[in-house]
C-alpha cells in the first residue's frame, strides 16, 4: 500500500511535467505580445516600453529557453511574477485559493449532505413520488449547465425578489448562491449514483440472507444495503472534485468572487503567462491528488479490490 | 427504469434466426427492435421532436430573412434598442420586436433563430470528428495493441488530468486570434478544439470494447477462417460495439453545444456579431440591470436544447441495451 502510493506520486511528476510543456508552448502560440494593445485591454503602450518589458520579463527570448528557464525555476518554487500586476504568483495563489478552497469545500458538502439521503430514501422508495421528484431533479441538475442555473438565480433572487446578494465574497449572505448552484451539478450527480448503487445493493443474496436470519429491516438497510453501497460512491468524489474545480471557474467569474477560477479567466484573457502556468499547474496537481485518493480509499472500503499490485 | 424486456417480436426474430441461420436478418431486428423500444420512450420522442424543430429553424431561418418575415440578425436600429417581449406589456414595447430588442436594436427573436445553426453545427460537425476519430483509433489500439495502444494510454493520462473546459480555454485563448481562428467567425477553431479534446474519451471506450469482444468465439471463428485484421476490425468488431458509441455520441453533442456556449459566454468562442446563445448571454449581461430578458431567452433555449438531447441520449442508452451503463 505504501509503496502503491508513492509510486503514484512519483507518477505525478511525468504527468505534471507535460501539463507544464503542454500550456506553456499553447500559451506561447498565440501571435503578437503579451504586452500589446490587444491583450493588454486596449491601452497601447509605446513600442519603447514594450520592448523594455519584454526584456524584463525574459519573453523575447525563443520560446524553449523560456521554457527551460520557467522549469529551473519552478522546481525551486519560484514562479515568478505576475505580468499584471508585478506581484509574486505564489502571494497571489495564496490570497485566492482559500477563497476558492472554501467554495468548492462547502459546495461538496452540501452536494453530499443532501445527495445521499435523496438517493437513499428514493432507491428505498422506488417509483414512488419521492423518487420520480429526486431523478427530475437529477436530471434538470446534470443537464442545465451551471452558468445557465446562476443566471436564472441571480434573476429570480437577487434582481426580482432582492432576497441574497449576488457580487462579491465579503458576508456569509454571499456564499448562499454560488455554493448552492456550484453545489447542484455534483450533487444531481451523487443523487443519481447513489440511487443506482442501492438498488443494487438491495437485490444481493447477502440481504435476503440478512432479512431471512430475521434481522430488523433498518439494520439490514444501514449495515448490509448501505455500507456496500456507499462503494461505488466513494469514487464519485474524484469526478466531483474535477468538475467542482471546472465548476468554479464559471461560477467565480459569475458572482464576482475573489478566487483562483475568477484569476484563472484573467490571466487567460490577458496573457500572464507565470499566472496561467501556476494556475494548470495547481489544477492538474489537485485533479491528480483526488483521484490517487480515491483509488487509495477504494482499496481500503473494498478489500475484493487490490491496489498496488 | 432500466428493465430488461423480451417483447414478443425480439423473440421469434432471435427464434427464426436462429433457425435459419441467418445473422444479416438477427442484426437488422435487434436494431429495429431498439428503435421499437426508443419510439415506446416517451421523453426520447419528446426529445427527438425538439431536436427535429430546433434542426429545421437551423435550416429555414435564413430563408425566414429572405422572405421578409424575420429581420436580419445583424441589421441595428438603435433608436428601439433594449425593447422588451411584448407580453410584458411595458411601456418599452414594440410589436416590430415580438420577443423585444438588444442595446443595438437587433430584434431579439431573429438572433434566437439564427444561433441554432450555430449550436447545430457545434453540436454535430465536431462530434462526427471525433467518432471517425475515436473509432479508428481506438479499434487499432484494441485489437492490434502495440504503439498506438501505448500512445494512446500516455495520451489519457496526461488528458485525464486536465478537465475538458481547462483545455479548451487554452487552445482557444491563444489560437482566437490567429489566421485559424478567424474562419467563420471562430466555428472552425471551435470545431478542431472540441475535437482535440474529446476524441480521446471515445478512442477509450472502443478500446474497452474491442478488448471484451476480441476474446469472444465469433472473432476466433472469423479469425480461423482466415480474415485479415482489417476485415475484422470493419467488418465484425464495429457493427458490435456500435451501441456504446451511439450512445456516447447522443450525449457528446449536448456537450459540443454547451461548450460553445460556455466559450462564447465568455468572450473566447464565437465571435461577435455572429450570433449564438453564448455571445447573446455574455452581450445580455452589459445590460442585465436594466432587462434581463436578452440574457434570460437564450439561457432558455440552451436549456431546451440540454434536455431534449438528454431525454433522446437517456432513451437511446435504454434502448440499445437495457444493461449497459455509461
Amino acid at each position: 500500500m505504501l509503496k502503491y502510493t508513492i509510486r503514484r506520486l512519483l507518477l505525478l511528476i511525468p504527468t505534471m511535467f507535460f501539463v507544464a510543456v503542454i500550456v506553456f508552448f499553447l500559451a506561447h502560440a498565440a501571435p503578437g505580445s503579451p504586452f500589446d494593445a490587444k491583450s493588454n485591454g486596449d491601452k497601447g503602450l509605446p513600442l519603447a516600453t514594450i520592448e523594455r518589458l519584454e526584456k524584463h520579463y525574459g519573453v523575447n527570448q525563443p520560446v524553449h529557453e523560456q521554457f527551460l528557464l520557467y522549469l529551473s525555476n519552478a522546481a525551486r518554487f519560484d514562479f515568478g511574477n505576475s505580468f499584471r500586476s508585478g506581484r509574486l504568483v505564489s502571494d497571489i495563489i495564496g490570497d485566492e485559493f482559500p477563497v476558492s478552497a472554501q467554495l468548492g469545500i462547502q459546495a461538496l458538502l452540501v452536494a453530499i449532505a443532501l445527495a445521499l439521503p435523496l438517493g437513499v430514501i428514493s432507491a428505498l422508495k422506488q417509483n414512488s413520488m419521492v423518487d420520480y421528484g429526486s431523478l427530475f431533479f437529477a436530471t434538470i441538475g446534470t443537464t442545465i449547465p451551471s452558468f445557465v442555473i446562476a443566471i436564472f438565480a441571480i434573476y429570480l433572487f437577487g434582481v426580482t425578489f432582492h432576497l441574497l446578494p449576488f457580487v462579491g465574497w465579503s458576508t456569509p449572505q454571499h456564499w448562499i448562491l454560488p455554493t448552492i448552484i456550484l453545489a447542484l451539478g455534483p450533487m444531481a450527480f451523487l443523487t443519481r449514483i447513489t440511487r443506482a448503487s442501492m438498488l443494487e445493493a438491495i437485490r444481493q443474496d447477502y440481504v435476503r440472507t440478512a432479512r431471512a436470519k430475521g434481522l430488523r429491516e433498518q439494520v439490514v438497510i444501514v449495515t448490509h444495503v448501505m455500507k456496500n453501497a456507499m462503494i461505488p460512491v466513494a469514487t464519485i468524489i474524484g469526478p466531483a472534485v474535477a468538475g467542482l474545480i471546472t465548476g468554479s471557474i464559471i461560477i467565480e467569474g459569475i458572482f464576482s468572487i475573489p478566487g483562483i477560477g475568477r484569476e484563472f479567466l484573467r490571466s487567460i484573457l490577458g496573457r500572464d503567462y507565470p499566472l496561467i502556468m501556476a494556475v494548470y499547474l495547481l489544477y492538474a496537481f489537485l485533479i491528480c491528488l483526488a483521484n490517487l485518493s480515491v483509488d487509495l480509499v477504494y482499496g481500503m472500503l473494498d478489500p475484493r479490490i487490490k491496489v498496488g499490485r | 427504469m432500466a428493465t430488461v424486456t423480451t417483447t414478443p417480436s425480439q423473440r421469434t426474430a432471435s427464434e427464426r434466426s436462429s433457425e435459419l441461420n441467418v445473422l444479416v436478418r438477427k442484426q437488422r431486428s435487434l436494431w429495429a427492435d431498439a428503435w421499437y423500444r426508443l419510439l415506446r420512450n416517451k421523453a426520447a420522442v419528446l426529445g427527438i421532436i425538439i431536436v427535429i424543430v430546433f434542426m429545421a429553424v437551423a435550416i429555414i431561418s435564413p430563408f425566414l430573412t429572405q422572405w421578409g418575415l424575420i429581420h436580419d440578425p445583424l441589421k441595428q436600429d438603435t433608436p428601439n434598442s433594449l425593447m422588451e417581449p411584448i407580453w410584458t406589456q411595458s411601456k418599452f414595447t414594440n410589436a416590430n420586436y415580438p420577443l423585444g430588442s438588444d442595446q443595438l436594436g437587433r430584434d431579439i427573436l431573429t438572433r434566437l433563430l439564427w444561433s441554432t445553426q450555430i449550436s447545430m453545427l457545434v453540436g454535430f460537425v465536431p462530434v462526427s470528428i471525433i467518432f471517425l476519430m475515436g473509432v479508428s483509433i481506438g479499434l487499432m489500439a484494441g485489437y492490434l495493441g502495440g504503439w498506438v495502444d501505448q500512445l494512446l494510454m500516455r495520451i489519457t493520462d496526461v488528458i485525464y488530468a486536465f478537465p475538458d473546459l481547462l483545455f479548451l480555454f487554452i487552445i482557444m485563448a491563444t489560437l482566437r486570434n490567429t489566421a485559424i481562428g478567424d474562419i467563420q467567425g471562430g466555428l472552425l477553431l471551435i470545431f478542431v478544439a472540441i475535437a482535440i479534446v474529446n476524441w480521446v474519451g471515445m478512442a477509450r471506450l472502443v478500446r474497452g470494447q474491442v478488448l471484451s469482444l476480441k476474446e469472444r468465439e465469433f472473432i476466433e471463428a472469423a479469425r480461423a477462417i482466415g480474415a485479415k485484421p482489417k476485415r475484422i476490425m470493419i467488418r465484425h468488431l464495429f457493427p458490435n460495439l456500435l451501441a456504446p458509441v451511439i450512445v456516447s455520441v447522443a450525449f457528446g453533442i449536448p456537450n459540443a453545444m454547451l461548450a460553445e456556449a460556455v466559450l462564447s459566454f465568455y468572450g473566447i468562442g464565437i465571435k461577435p456579431p455572429t450570433p449564438s446563445w453564448g455571445v447573446m448571454i455574455n452581450e445580455g449581461f452589459t445590460v442585465f440591470s436594466t432587462t434581463a430578458w436578452p440574457v434570460l431567452l437564450p439561457a432558455v433555449c440552451i436549456s431546451i436544447v440540454m434536455l431534449a438531447f438528454t431525454f433522446l441520449g437517456d432513451g437511446l442508452r435504454d434502448a440499445l441495451d437495457p444493461r449497459m451503463k455509461l
